[in-house]
Parts: structure tokens; C-alpha cells; sequence
């Protein structure tokens, strides 16, 4: 493979990753396309990108899952290669397909390797000639309620259901008794349907308070292939996670170095080229399990960038142009700790239910070892239709304490008015003595930390003279207002101040 | 201004007065000095006591929204119905609902002597219970509301004569 140069990158994505991916084209002085849904016209990426092209209605099957339509913006902009980001057509072997088709260089593995690795089942089936341990579970997607019924039986109760095109929690049930298996493999089912356009799904048994750890890894088509050390994800919701870290805290240096060995071996088994990450879960006992492979970039990549210094995004587009990784195993070194929170449109006092909406005010946080990657801007309204990933907040620091303070103080900076966001919630996690201990496995959100939570004390006067003094405000205002000969300088003044109140807090 | 504040599962009786960013808070009786400033839109950097808040301020049907770096409040909010002063005490009083809300209890009956200040109704309004209290000694004239009914800002409540 001889190495050329991208001109142009379309990015078939949306959102924050569109825009990380946008800023890497941009810094390699590389063409950047956006394509957009109706829904769209007004995201971030949007504005940040050389280029943009609607791709359809607001429906992701419709727009963001069109294969054709991609394709189209590709050639009508000229683009010779094509960034799938994260979620979507990501880890769509067709449409992997349907770029090497097209003579477009697609930014991942071969489509070969992600129909092998994206199928979860016959991922596990090529980790276990591999020699990886695997969770317990079936090795074939399950075809009917009664083979889920006859394997569940088998496996044991509780455990996991899962979509075998799944990823990103989608399509992802703890099924804890027999009864609930068929009711939780429809909703999976249409889930994974909605989500993947495949409604296949399989069964691992579910273990007990797992660890959730991750190995990033980078192969380019040379048969050169390292890990980039361990992501710990174990702060999750909903089976989806909401803070991951570099290094992780339960990891010892032999397991790290067994883990990544591990991993570097699957990728070589299988001629794996670009990035990818194989998910693993650890037990009480420290025994890794392999779980799956993400044939593609991941939502936390960049606690990885933070601690080995490395550019993902850009190796990425580099490793796709034919070129060699630019280093060996022996000289990546895993320095410091990063943090990422991922900042949701969602209201973690009604159960993360999603909170949509516009975004009357934003303020970033700033200041040192601190990267917010974000998809969104003040007066921006967040859709209804995607994945509520408004930003991804992620600070460094020598050590994880130091890196917990910052993420602390960063936390508090950050303000989002207008929607519900997982900042307060974030802000009550890096108090907590299990988190800070790091102490905790996948259950701790929904167990360990809701019942804390629940008996938090609440800053309630400080609210309510906030709100009152708000109220007592704007009531003199309009009462100035309707007294317009005023001839005191303060009323002026507070005249003035009410235009700036009018413009936004007045506003339904 | 007095307001009554629900939020939390709490009732606050909270009054405010003052001007140009100094104000007078006082929190169930407790005063607080405060200087209270927008930066921006939607927010307040509040000083209470040489702390610092910044609170995030969203307004939304009955209250407000307080964001708070580490919680968001929804407070509900009414302003407490005002003891009118006593300036007439010649003719019917006619008492009408200070907001638009239920009637969920009338205290009073037709022929029945009241004193200032003395309940007559009581309003649900925005989650919280509101008691309308005469604005003068009298006696009550006419009831023309019903218990459960929804009332609008200014249906008339109590004639007190």
C-alpha cells in the first residue's frame, strides 16, 4: 500500500464527533465535508465545516443511515475519503463496502474485518481462537423466542442480552428471570432495529458487579499493531457510559500488560488496520473477559489522547493514507491521568430521561489541563432525534487525584441553561468516597450512588433566594417600564439592565 | 416584596427589598444582606456574606429554575397576598383571586363576621396553597365561588361588606 495524500475528508457523522473530527482535517490541512439532516441545518458542525450537504429528513434511517446518500456527498464534493465518526454507519461493513466500491478511502478496517468484529457473536468466536477469554454466553445470534428461551436456560439467570450489530448500550438488556426475557428481547430487538438496522441479538451471562476496562488499539496495513493502555468505564447509565479514565484505578501493571497483550493478539488474528477497542470486563478477581470489539473510534478516545499524547483522529486519517504508525509499543508510555465526563442533554433527578431543547446560556470551563469537546453553542437546540451527547468534558492531571479536582473545578465553571444536563450530577460523583477511592464497578450510578444521592441535602435557600430576588427583579422592572418618565438615575439603570433580562429569562 | 417559595418539598416565606444590586433577603424571618448583580443573561452572581454564588436563572410557568453548580432547583413562586391597608372602610370589599389557581377551601360563609387579616379562601396556585385573608374587619356579604373550582386572576372570591 503506497502512501497518498487526503484532500478532502467527508465526515458521514453529526454532533461533537463531527466537530473532533473536523478540527483533525483541519489541523492536517486536509478538505473538511459535513453532511447534514433537516434537522441539522444549524448544528456545529455544520458551521465548522469547508463544505456541507443535507443528506435527508431528520430520522437517522433516513439521512444519517443512507449509505447512497453519503455517497453522493462524497462525489458531488469531491471528497476521497470518509470519516464515519462514532454511532451511525460507523461500523456498517456495507457501507465500508460501498466506499472501497466507490474508490473512496474509508477511515477504518477493511469492511472484511468490521463484518467479522462488528457481529458480536462471530467477534467472540474469533476472540476465542484467538485465545481470549470470553463471558460465558452463546457464540450465534439467537434466531426466535424459543431458542432464547432454551439458551437463557443454559446460561443462567441473570444475564445480558444483546444486539449482535449492538454498540453504544443500544440494544443491551439485564434480563434477571426467565419471564422477562421475551418482553426484554422485543424492546431490544426494535431498539437494536432503530439503532443498527439489524434486530439480531445474543446472550452472556450477566457477572457479578463487573468492571468495565477497554484497550484502545491502533494497526495500520503494514503488520505493525500496539495498544494505547486501558480506558476505565465503569461509571455508567443505562448500560452507556458517562465518565471513563486513563489509567484506570483497578488495574495492576501485570494486567495491564496482559490485557493489552491480549488485545494486540486479536488484532493481529484477524489483520485488524486502523483503530479499534476491544471491551473488556474484569471481575472481582481481576479476570479479564473479552466482550467485543468497537471497530471504530470511540466517544471516550480522548482520555487516551491525554495520557499517551497521541492524536487518534489524526493517526486514524494517517494509518487510512497508507502510512506507517509512527512509533512502536516500546515507546508509548502511559503518563498522568485523564478524566472525561460526558456532558448529556438528559435530567439525572428524572432518571436521565432526555431533555431536548434550546440552550439559553453556555459557559465552557477554561483554564489549565482542562478540553471540552463539544457539538453545541448558546441559542443551539438540541434535537429531539439524535443521542443527547452534547459534550464531552475532559481534564488531565499528574495524578487521578490531581485530575478529580480539576474535573471538580471544571465542572463547576461549566454552565448549560435551558436543558437538563449530567453536569450537577457529574459535580456530586467526584465528591463521592467510592468514586474518589476508585472503588466502584458498573453498578455503582443506579446502586451505590442513587441511594446517596436521594439523601443529598439540597442547596434550597440558596435557590430560593436566587429565584425570589429574580422574581423581585424583574417585577420592578416592569413596573419601571410602565412608568417610562422616571426621572431617577437607577431606574435608568435598571431599565437598561431589564433589556438584557427581557431578551432571554422573559422568553417561555 | 414577599413571596411564598416551594421548592424541595419545602415552603419558604421569603421577602426582598432594597435596589441597585443591595438587597434585604429574608428567609423565613431570617434576614440576609446580599448583593445580587446579572452577569449576562440568565445569570445572578450573588454575595451573601462575602460567599459567592453564581446562580443560573431560568424562568419557566410558576416559578423558576435555579442552576446551581452541583443541583437544580425548581422553585415555585407567588407573591403572598398582600394585606391591602385599610384606606376605605366605607363600602364592599370585593376580594378576587390574586392568580389564576383552584379553590380548594372557602373558610368563610354569607352573614359571618371576619377580621382584618382573617382567612376567607384559600387558592392552589403553582403547587402551593394560598390563603386569601380579608383586607378589613366586616362582615361577609356573598360567597359567589365554590370549593373545587378553578378560578381565574381576578374572579371575584368574597364580598365582605
Amino acid at each position: 500500500m503506497t502512501a497518498r495524500q487526503f484532500r478532502k475528508v467527508l465526515i458521514a457523522n453529526r454532533g461533537e464527533i463531527a466537530v473532533r473530527i473536523i478540527r483533525a482535517c483541519r489541523e492536517m490541512g486536509v478538505g473538511t465535508v459535513a453532511v447534514y439532516s433537516e434537522a441539522d441545518r444549524l448544528s456545529l458542525h455544520v458551521r465548522h465545516a469547508d463544505e456541507a450537504y443535507p443528506v435527508g429528513p431528520p430520522p437517522s434511517r433516513d439521512s444519517y443511515l443512507r449509505i447512497d446518500r453519503m455517497l453522493e456527498a462524497a462525489r458531488k464534493a469531491g471528497a476521497d475519503a470518509i470519516h464515519p465518526g462514532y454511532g451511525f454507519l460507523a461500523e456498517s461493513a456495507a457501507f465500508a463496502r460501498a466506499c472501497e466500491e466507490a474508490g473512496i478511502a474509508f477511515i477504518g478496517p477493511g469492511s472484511a474485518t468490521i463484518a467479522l468484529m462488528g457481529e458480536k457473536t462471530s467477534a467472540r468466536r474469533a476472540a476465542v481462537a484467538a485465545r481470549l477469554p470470553v463471558v460465558p454466553g452463546t457464540l450465534e445470534p439467537l434466531a426466535d423466542d424459543p431458542a432464547l428461551a432454551r439458551e437463557g436456560e443454559r446460561i443462567g439467570f441473570p444475564l445480558m442480552l444483546k444486539a449482535a450489530a449492538g454498540g453504544g448500550g443500544k440494544g443491551l438488556r439485564l434480563v434477571a428471570r426467565p419471564e422477562e426475557l421475551e418482553e426484554a428481547a422485543a424492546r431490544a430487538r426494535s431498539e437494536a432495529k432503530s439503532a443498527f438496522g439489524d434486530d439480531r441479538v445474543y446472550l452472556e451471562r450477566a457477572l457479578v458487579r463487573p468492571r468495565h476496562v477497554e484497550i484502545q488499539v491502533l494497526a495500520d496495513a503494514h503488520g505493525n499493531a500496539v495498544h494505547l493502555f486501558e480506558r476505565e468505564c465503569s461509571i455508567q447509565r443505562r448500560h452507556q457510559k458517562v465518565i471513563e479514565e486513563s489509567p484506570s484505578p483497578f488495574l495492576t501493571p501485570e494486567l495491564r500488560e496482559r490485557m493489552g497483550s491480549l488485545a494486540v493478539a486479536l488484532v493481529r488474528r484477524v489483520g485488524y488496520v486502523n483503530a479499534g477497542t476491544l471491551e473488556f470486563l474484569v471481575d472481582q478477581e481481576r479476570n479479564p473477559y473479552f466482550l467485543e470489539m468497537n471497530t471504530r473510534l470511540q466517544v471516550e478516545h480522548p482520555v487516551t489522547e491525554m495520557v499517551t499524547g497521541e492524536d487518534l483522529v489524526k493517526l486514524q486519517i494517517r494509518i487510512a493514507q497508507g502510512e506507517k504508525l509512527p512509533f512502536r509499543q516500546e515507546d508509548l508510555v502511559q503518563r498522568g491521568h485523564a478524566i472525561e465526563c460526558r456532558v448529556y442533554a438528559e435530567d439525572p433527578d428524572q432518571g436521565f430521561l432526555p431533555s431536548p431543547g434550546r440552550i439559553l446560556a453556555l459557559r465552557p470551563p477554561g483554564g489549565p489541563g482542562v478540553r471540552d469537546d463539544s457539538g453545541v453553542y448558546e441559542g443551539y437546540e438540541v434535537p429531539i432525534h439524535y443521542d443527547p451527547l452534547i459534550s464531552k468534558l475532559v481534564v488531565y492531571g499528574y495524578s487521578r487525584r490531581d485530575a478529580i479536582l480539576r474535573m471538580r473545578r471544571a465542572v463547576r465553571e461549566y454552565r448549560v441553561l435551558g436543558i437538563k444536563t449530567t453536569l450537577p450530577f457529574f459535580e456530586r460523583v467526584l465528591h463521592h468516597p467510592a468514586f474518589l477511592s476508585g472503588d466502584f464497578d458498573t453498578s455503582f450510578v443506579e446502586q451505590v450512588f442513587a441511594e446517596a444521592d436521594r439523601k443529598r441535602e439540597r442547596p434550597l435557600e440558596v435557590a430560593v433566594a436566587a429565584a425570589a430576588l429574580a422574581a423581585f427583579r424583574e417585577r420592578r422592572f416592569a413596573r419601571l417600564a410602565g412608568n417610562p418618565g422616571s426621572p431617577s438615575r437607577s431606574a435608568w439603570w435598571e431599565c437598561g439592565l431589564r433589556e438584557g433580562l427581557r431578551g432571554g429569562a422573559g422568553a417561555p | 416584596m414577599i413571596f411564598d417559595a416551594a421548592a424541595g418539598g419545602r415552603t419558604i416565606r421569603v421577602e426582598v427589598r432594597g435596589q441597585d444590586g443591595r438587597y434585604t433577603v429574608v428567609l423565613d424571618g431570617r434576614p440576609l444582606e446580599v448583593d445580587a448583580r446579572e452577569t449576562g443573561r440568565h445569570f445572578l452572581s450573588i454575595l451573601v456574606g462575602g460567599r459567592s454564588y453564581e446562580a443560573g436563572i431560568e424562568k419557566r410557568p410558576g416559578g423558576y429554575t435555579v442552576v446551581l453548580t452541583d443541583d437544580v432547583v425548581a422553585v415555585d413562586l407567588v407573591e403572598a397576598a398582600r394585606v391591602a391597608p385599610a384606606r376605605k372602610v366605607s363600602g364592599p370589599a370585593r376580594i378576587a383571586a390574586p392568580m389564576p389557581g383552584k379553590l380548594v377551601r372557602v373558610l368563610v360563609s354569607p352573614g359571618q363576621d371576619v377580621q382584618a387579616g382573617q382567612g376567607l379562601v384559600v387558592v392552589e396556585a403553582m403547587k402551593m396553597e394560598n390563603e386569601i385573608k380579608a383586607p378589613r374587619a366586616g362582615r361577609v356579604k356573598d360567597v359567589p365561588a365554590r370549593e373545587g373550582q378553578a378560578v381565574d386572576a381576578g374572579a371575584l372570591l368574597v364580598v365582605v361588606e
